[in-house]
């Protein structure tokens, strides 16, 4: 057994066979073989090393002929490697001991290897560790022949385990049998982070190097709460997620009735309560959890995966989809949220040392005109289908916010003039996720016709903290007290104006936080559609004066640990069934 | 005599260790004789000729490794190694990393 501590990104536990990619995206698949097959399988392990030793003497023939001796070397080195005597037993006494299929045998084996050199932190033993994936693969290839699979064929649930994701490869993932996530790099931003929400599968990311220890087929738990991922469980271990697995499917069944009843307090104040959408089809999830609306389309996987600027027609088939699913209920689409360095046919840019600081979202946006432009006629011809709003993310001032309101309108006289339907009094809004917004909000609120708090990057900007920094993630808190001020401060000018205010960071999503909301204010929360039953629980047990004495006690205490309890203690006392994560 | 035996120390002395293309030049040295090898590190052994486990002894700069061998050409074989460590497993006159890239 191992633990591996990585940062939690996608909620929920599971517990499965894991699928390693690398960058062939092998997967081995099946782990055990019968007893009566096992001389086969011993042969055929035999053939396939007979079979790669050839291809590396080949190999070593030809470069030795071409480029000489010495960079022959390395072939013959991998050629004695696969015929070391003690490996051939191993690998032997795997498959006729343990009944091991060759192809775990080769992976388990070969990875212990690499697992030996990696330990050593010197380069030079770093680059066996992928001469030995190299054998690995081959043997792999040779097992597998014609078999191997592609990641769309899977045809049992897997835990997908691996370095990073890129969205080719987990648009080509079979989302049905997709159980959850674990890569070694990435923050919660990442695009496993992302999808692993859309999907609504548990996810793990940043753990750091561990794929050399594990398998296909190992058994793994992956704990999306607390960022935790456990390979070959005990069984002491495997029996407490069980029971973990159990708790959390019964509590979705019990909230399961909820979801035709309205988001309200008990003293019957209505709430609205809306979905945080990525892909299209998660409009789906928001029906099935009857949201009140989408409170934040995030529109960056149009821009993801593919070398071309996404034409007009791209976004617009996404978009209208997502509108016409939702019918009277608002869709709220954020424009374009993202660095240069993501966008594969913007120019590079200069070298970023803060790129949380840098060329991003609608500053870029701004920059790169006909590309904006573009998404806005397709969000305005999309407002025609429905009731669509939009929203600029990153607005830091003033200026910005009306450059913005201006591209907007030159856009809706071309469209005007084409004769083009779009909805002309469409609301504008912008996200509040720079400090400096928030000090400036009783004039942007003037200019708006709602807002809506990003607590992921407020708390991120206000704090210092990138959260996706192992080193000082524990410091990203969105219960310090400093972010809170931020957040009444916006509620509080939005609420005088009388314009909508929406919170959609993650901390919209814990039940945790709800009552502190609600006694700040709040009468809307967008969250991932997953969370949407547990935020409704809550809702329907309090009332705004138990709200509101939560809030007034939480806002003169000093420090966020204090408050992260004291939050706690309160969410227990009215919903005891359920467990407070340490999240 | 076939049974005849010798062990010996030597200290590793290039920088890089007993990196993969080291381990094959071993592995090709023992089986030029007419002897059997196995090297030890700490409680860790592995056989003269196979080269992952020779790779897999994990054998660095500065750390000792000793050398026994059984059989007719015991002590050449163990001069012959001596001779390919003192060298650096020939290092010096080709680069290495060269060869491997």
């Amino acid at each position: 057994m191992k633990k591996l501590q990585g940062i939690a990104v996608s909620p929920g536990v599971v517990i499965g066979e894991t699928l390693v990619m690398d960058n062939e995206g092998f997967r081995i698949p099946q782990r055990f073989v019968a007893r009566d097959a096992i001389d086969g399988e011993v042969d055929r392990l035999d053939k396939a090393i007979a079979a790669a030793g050839q291809e590396i003497a080949a190999n070593r023939d030809a470069v030795s002929k071409e480029l000489g001796e010495k960079y022959g070397a390395i072939f013959e080195a991998h050629l004695q490697m696969l015929r070391d005597a003690r490996l051939h037993s191993e690998l032997e006494e795997m498959i006729r001991e343990r009944h091991y299929s060759p192809e775990y045998a080769v992976s388990r084996t070969l990875r212990r290897y690499a697992q030996v050199f990696q330990r050593l932190e010197s380069s030079y033993l770093a680059e066996r560790v992928s001469d030995i994936f190299d054998i690995e693969k081959r043997l792999l290839r040779h097992l597998l022949g014609h078999q191997r699979e592609e990641l769309s064929h899977l045809t049992s649930p897997v835990l997908v385990l691996a370095h990073n994701l890129t969205p080719s490869e987990t648009a080509n993932l079979n989302r049905k049998f997709v159980r959850g996530f674990v890569t070694e790099v990435g923050g919660p931003g990442s695009h496993t982070a992302i999808v692993a929400e859309a999907l609504e599968i548990p996810a793990v990311v940043g753990t750091g190097p561990f794929l050399a220890e594990v398998s296909g087929g190992d058994q793994v738990i992956i704990d999306g709460d607390n960022g935790l991922v456990v390979l070959r469980p005990d069984e002491e271990t495997l029996a407490r997620y069980q029971h973990e697995v159990e708790e959390i499917r019964t509590l979705a069944a019990r909230l399961e009735p909820l979801r035709d009843l309205p988001t309200e307090t008990r003293d019957g104040v209505r709430l609205r309560l809306l979905g945080n959408i990525e892909f299209p089809y998660e409009v789906d999830h928001c029906i099935d959890r009857g949201a009140d609306g989408v409170g934040l389309y995030r529109t960056e996987f149009l821009y993801l995966g593919s070398k071309t600027e996404p034409t007009e027609e791209i976004h617009y088939q996404a978009y209208s989809q997502v509108v016409r699913t939702m019918g009277e209920r608002p869709v709220t689409i954020r424009t374009f949220d993202l660095g240069a360095d993501k966008v594969p046919h913007l120019r590079s840019p200069e070298e970023e040392r803060n790129p949380f600081l840098g060329l991003r979202s609608i500053r870029l946006a701004l920059r790169n005109l006909p590309m904006f432009r573009t998404q806005l006629r397709a969000i305005l011809r999309a407002s025609s289908l429905g009731n669509v709003q939009i929203m600029f993310p990153l607005v830091s001032t003033l200026l910005e916010l009306r450059q913005a309101k201006m591209v907007l309108a030159d856009v809706m006289e071309d469209l005007q003039e084409h004769g083009i339907e779009f909805q002309r009094d469409v609301p504008i809004g912008m996200m509040v996720e720079v400090p400096a917004a928030v000090m400036m909000i009783d004039d942007f609120v003037e200019e708006v016709a709602f807002v809506s708090i990003g607590t992921n990057d407020l708390v991120q900007y206000t704090l210092a903290v990138d959260r996706s920094n192992r080193d000082v993630v524990g410091l990203y808190n969105p219960a310090d007290p400093a972010v809170l001020k931020l957040i009444q401060k916006t509620i509080d000018a939005a609420n005088r104006k009388s314009i909508p205010v929406n919170l959609c960071g993650q901390m919209s999503g814990s039940p945790v936080y709800t009552m502190l909301l609600l006694g700040l204010g709040l009468r809307q929360f967008s969250v991932s559609p997953s969370a949407m039953p547990e935020i409704k629980n809550i809702c329907r047990r309090v009332t705004i004066d138990e709200c509101n004495a939560v809030a007034n006690r939480v806002m003169a205490m000093e420090n966020a640990r204090d408050i992260k309890s004291y939050l706690g203690g309160e969410f227990k006392k009215r919903v005891p069934e359920v467990r407070v994560d340490s999240g | 005599m076939s049974d005849s035996k010798a062990i010996r120390s030597v200290t590793i002395t290039n920088p890089t260790g007993v990196h993969l293309r080291a381990a094959t030049l071993i592995a090709g040295v023992v089986r030029g004789f007419d002897a059997e090898v196995v090297l030890k590190k700490g409680f860790e052994d592995a056989k003269g000729t196979d080269v992952l486990q020779i790779a897999s002894l994990v054998a660095e700069l500065g750390d000792q490794v000793s050398l026994e061998a059984r059989g007719s050409d015991a002590e050449r074989v163990l001069d012959a190694l001596e001779q390919l460590f003192a060298e650096n497993f020939a290092e010096n006159r080709e680069n290495t990393e060269e060869a491997k890239s």
